[in-house]
């Protein structure tokens, strides 16, 4: 589904070059729910822009499906952002002029694919994931974790192969945070998504099929779930973030 | 909502203040341009304000700042747009739409604020300015040469404006659409513009820099001429001030970022810590602001300087009526303007009336050489080179009543009342020629003497004076009338009515401007050239040309040869005379300084928008209203107060540092102490004004930040 070979990517700030991936690999199989954890400045929310194709890298490979994405031009780049990704952000990025209906069909609307099946799905993600009492109210009217719903439910209208999520929990509180893990899980379970999701939050992650752990800009670990239990394997998290910083 | 067009006009509807505010900073800029492009161009400015005429530079010259406030502002406002709408364009980008999707609809949008704003600026500019204009003439006053034309083809001017408006927004728009990360488009309107550091020598080395340009601009131009014998294009001689636009940007950047004097604690903490993040906008804004009070008062003095001087040099003046005429005219004389007196119940209480000549003199010429840089001379001397009025030392005596005595073979020159304007009278004749005779006389200059009213002539010793104008004809000669009367204010009819007579005598042959010079145009004609100056060939050339029907211009009363002198006339016409060029000056005041208050309340209003959440933050951390309003009132306050202190400052002293060294020897004369009164008057007039519209705009961003967050 995605394949990550050996991504590089630096900042220049002034006359400095902060060298921020130094050769990420990774892969991501179709219907994997796969958390990225590391400390600041590790690189997560990079590799994220990278393969969200926010930010050019500088070296390095991403494939999504099987179209290399760095050598897609302008035009097909915006349409894989468009029908093959979706996107949940720590800030929302909801258009404050839009409604949360209206929100929610913003990628159908730009890819031009609107009708009536489109609006019926809107219909039934509000459904889903619980905010289709205020699907006519506009964003400065509602919670962060109604935000963030919206933002999940905006992100799987256009049934993206890939969902990428920066710090989705980042913002909300424990009861939000945890609505809005649920949704990507019934979005993976329900509607065979994959996700891809950066976040500091050892719960949150403790959901995931396969958790990456970066460090300076490289993998450091990759930690799998499995059968066992999630408080389990957030322990095993822990434990890896422990070691991380006796290193 | 369906397409992707639709969602644009609907978040257009949302953000319809955004787009409001750059619409109406375009048409507000282009309207200004367009009604000061009007008013510049027009037919009736023109032909007042002589070419080449130190009065046309001036208009040109706060012009040129105008056009530069606009391009910053216009600028400002576009940059300031970009950057509210860059979340949303940067999230439409993230959800995949193509920059060709956004760029289309933004083109539509640009298209419709640039022609909208245009046009409407362009449309309406002429109107507003023959608003004001006609305002003027309804309140203040009115003549035959106020009535306004406009040149159509003024309106090029204004369509280059238009089309560096439209250029610029299609540039930025593209700009800000195209940029390759697209987390940095959606995080722009949250980024602040850090000034990088200001070190504490900003501020000598800008005032230093500010001084060094201003005394550059100042005296580099008369130095290049008088030492380098080059006349420089305008252009250099603009770039003299160079250094002092650049000590005022460093005077402002270390105004905002390290204020002046020890800081008071922690007490104005956010204001200077907002204010420094709003980062070089902010600076450059203030800058044109400053650059636009200078402009705006540099035109606001002219008129109560003008007033107050001439008024001045009117009462000065020793004797009520001064007429003069060329030999060969018959104008009325003692019997005739004593006859005319008693019909207006006049009473004369002297007498005076003596001969003088036109002579010729030697004196040296500019040969020019053109050249890629300008002009160039060389000088060249000749015994014969124009001509001049000479007294004898008793006929001199008499007119005045000073008893001079001039020694055989000298030459006396005459300066004003003050012992200034020399450029206006050589003083360094050697040889004095009888025109007819062609007789010659050598002299060395003498003492000068000092009488404004008969500035620029010469006194010969009486024997010198008899053996030069022997032979004269009439032609060659002149008759100077001194008189006064028992009450000068009261007479202004006799005095209106015998300046009618003295123009009804006056023949054709002296229909002539005061750079008209018979001893020129002869040898002019004995050479078979046409002469430069004589009428024909002055008007072909844009100069003012003399007309007795238009005796009430300020063309006439200003340039006629043979202008006489009455104290009445003079004071009680003043205003109509110099109707024209007193209204386009407190036209162009009006017009910079509603510039400065339109951008001061912009930014003062961005302020409110882009800092609204800090207010939320900080009432979320329990600061009481009053200090959120101290808050406010230091931003609002500086982007008011500096820019207008400074330029003020900086342009009443530039104008009194003008005053004192065009003076020669340098000095401020009493007259002009008198006008630098007067503006200070407008000063501290204009300042209560400002100060006004400064609390009303406080008011409002109070409204829009502190009041809107304790809702």
């Amino acid at each position: 589904m995605l394949t990550v070979q050996d991504l590089h990517k630096s900042y220049q700030v002034g006359k400095t070059t902060y060298e921020v991936l130094k050769g990420v690999t990774l892969q991501v199989a179709k219907g994997e729910f796969v958390a990225v954890m590391g400390p600041s400045g590790s690189g997560k929310t990079t590799l994220l822009n990278c393969i969200s194709c926010y930010i050019p890298a500088d070296s390095g490979q991403i494939t999504l499906g099987q179209r290399q994405l760095a050598k897609l031009d302008e035009t097909s780049l915006a349409a894989v952002r468009n029908r093959q990704l979706g996107f949940v952000f720590q800030d929302f990025l909801l258009l404050d002029g839009l409604t949360v209906r209206q929100n929610i069909l913003l990628p159908a609307i730009i890819g031009g694919t609107m009708g009536r099946g489109v609006e019926e799905r809107a219909d039934q993600l509000c459904q889903v994931f619980g905010i289709a009492a205020i699907a006519g109210k506009y964003p400065a009217e509602i919670s962060g974790g109604e935000k963030q719903r919206t933002a999940v439910a905006r992100a799987l209208i256009n049934n993206p192969l890939l969902i990428l999520a920066d710090e989705p929990t980042g913002n909300l509180d424990s009861k939000s945070s945890r609505a809005v893990i649920a949704s990507f899980e019934q979005a993976r379970d329900a509607l065979q998504a994959t996700i891809f999701m950066v976040t500091h939050d050892s719960f949150a992650a403790s959901f995931c099929d396969r958790v990456i752990i970066l460090r300076d800009g490289v993998v450091w670990r990759v930690l799998a779930r499995g059968e066992q239990d999630r408080s389990h394997f957030q322990d095993q998290l822990l434990d890896a973030i422990r070691d991380m910083g006796k290193e | 909502m369906k397409t992707f067009s639709q969602l644009y006009a609907h978040l257009r509807r949302k953000n319809r203040g955004q787009y409001a505010l750059l619409a109406g900073c375009c048409f507000f800029s282009v309207l200004l341009i367009t009604a000061y492009v009007c008013m510049m161009r027009s037919p009736t400015i023109l032909t007042v304000l002589p070419e080449g005429g130190d009065s046309r530079k001036q208009v040109m010259m706060v012009f040129v700042l105008a056009v530069l406030g606009c391009v910053v502002f216009t600028t400002y406002a576009a940059g300031l747009f970009f950057r509210q709408r860059s979340r949303d364009t940067g999230v439409l980008l993230a959800l995949g739409a193509s920059r060709r999707q956004i760029k289309g609809e933004l083109r539509k949008d640009l298209a419709a604020i640039a022609l909208g704003s245009c046009v409407a600026g362009g449309v309406l500019g002429g109107p507003l300015a023959w608003g004001i204009w006609k305002l003027f003439r309804l309140f203040l006053v009115d003549s035959q040469e106020m009535v306004l034309s406009f040149d159509p083809k003024s309106y090029g001017l204004s369509l280059l404006f238009a089309v560096y408006v439209t250029a610029m927004l299609f540039f930025l728009g593209g700009r800000s659409v195209d940029r390759n990360n697209i987390i940095d488009i959606v995080q722009e309107s949250h980024k602040s513009e850090p000034i990088r550091e200001v070190k504490k020598w900003y501020a000598p080395v800008g005032l230093l820099l500010l001084a060094v340009g201003l005394t550059a601009g100042l005296l580099l131009p008369s130095f290049f001429v008088t030492t380098l014998h080059w006349y420089a294009p305008s252009a250099v001689n603009g770039l003299c001030y160079l250094p002092a636009l650049v000590g005022l940007y460093m005077i402002l950047l270390h105004t905002v970022v390290n204020g002046w004097g020890r800081r008071k604690g922690y007490k104005n903490l956010i204001a200077t810590a907002m204010m420094k993040f709003q980062g070089r906008q902010t600076v450059r804004n203030m800058l044109v602001m400053t650059i636009l009070v200078a402009g705006a008062y540099f035109a606001s003095f002219y008129a109560p300087m003008m007033a107050s001087s001439t008024a001045y040099s009117f009462d000065a003046r020793p004797v009520d009526y001064e007429y003069h005429w060329r030999g060969d005219q018959d104008l009325p004389q003692q019997q005739q303007v004593s006859r005319m007196a008693a019909q207006y119940g006049v009473e004369m209480t002297s007498w005076a009336q003596t001969q003088a000549a036109v002579l010729g003199t030697d004196g040296t010429y500019q040969v020019e050489t053109e050249g890629p840089m300008g002009a160039t001379y060389t000088t060249d001397y000749t015994e014969l080179l124009d001509g001049g009025t000479f007294f004898s030392e008793s006929s001199w005596n008499t007119l005045t009543g000073q008893q001079v005595d001039i020694a055989p073979g000298t030459c006396a020159n005459v300066l004003d009342d003050e012992g200034g304007s020399g450029y206006l009278s050589g003083g360094d004749v050697q040889v004095v020629t009888n025109m007819v005779t062609r007789q010659q006389l050598r002299v060395t200059p003498a003492e000068p003497l000092c009488y404004s009213m008969l500035l620029g002539s010469y006194v010969l010793d009486d024997g010198d004076y008899a053996a030069i104008t022997q032979g004269l004809t009439d032609q060659w000669t002149e008759e100077y009338v001194f008189f006064n009367v028992a009450d000068a204010e009261a007479s202004y009819p006799f005095a209106k009515a015998l300046f009618a007579e003295i123009i009804r005598c006056s023949g054709s042959e002296v229909e002539v401007a005061d750079y008209y010079d018979l001893v020129g145009a002869t040898l002019a004609e004995e050479r078979g050239e046409a002469y430069q100056f004589s009428p024909e060939e002055a008007g072909a050339r844009g100069l003012s040309v003399i007309d007795y029907d238009d005796c009430d211009s300020s063309e006439f009363r200003s340039y006629w040869l043979y202008m006489p002198q009455f104290r009445v006339l003079d004071q009680n016409d003043f205003v109509t005379t110099m109707a024209v060029f007193l209204m386009l000056f407190i036209f162009i005041a009006i017009v910079c300084f509603a510039a400065v208050i339109v951008i001061a309340f912009t930014r003062s209003m961005t302020i409110a928008l882009t800092n609204a959440r800090v207010y939320d933050d900080l009432r979320h951390l329990g600061a009481p209203r009053t200090y959120l309003y101290r808050s406010v009132k230091g931003q609002v306050s500086r982007v008011f107060q500096v820019p207008i202190l400074i330029g003020t400052v900086l342009i009443y002293g530039f104008y009194a540092y003008m005053m004192y060294a065009n003076s020669s020897p340098a000095a401020i004369t009493a007259s002009e102490r008198a006008g630098l009164l007067a503006c200070l008057a407008v000063v501290i007039g204009v300042s209560l004004l400002l100060y006004l519209v400064y609390r009303l705009t406080l008011q409002k961003v109070c409204a829009a930040t502190i009041d809107r967050t304790a809702q």
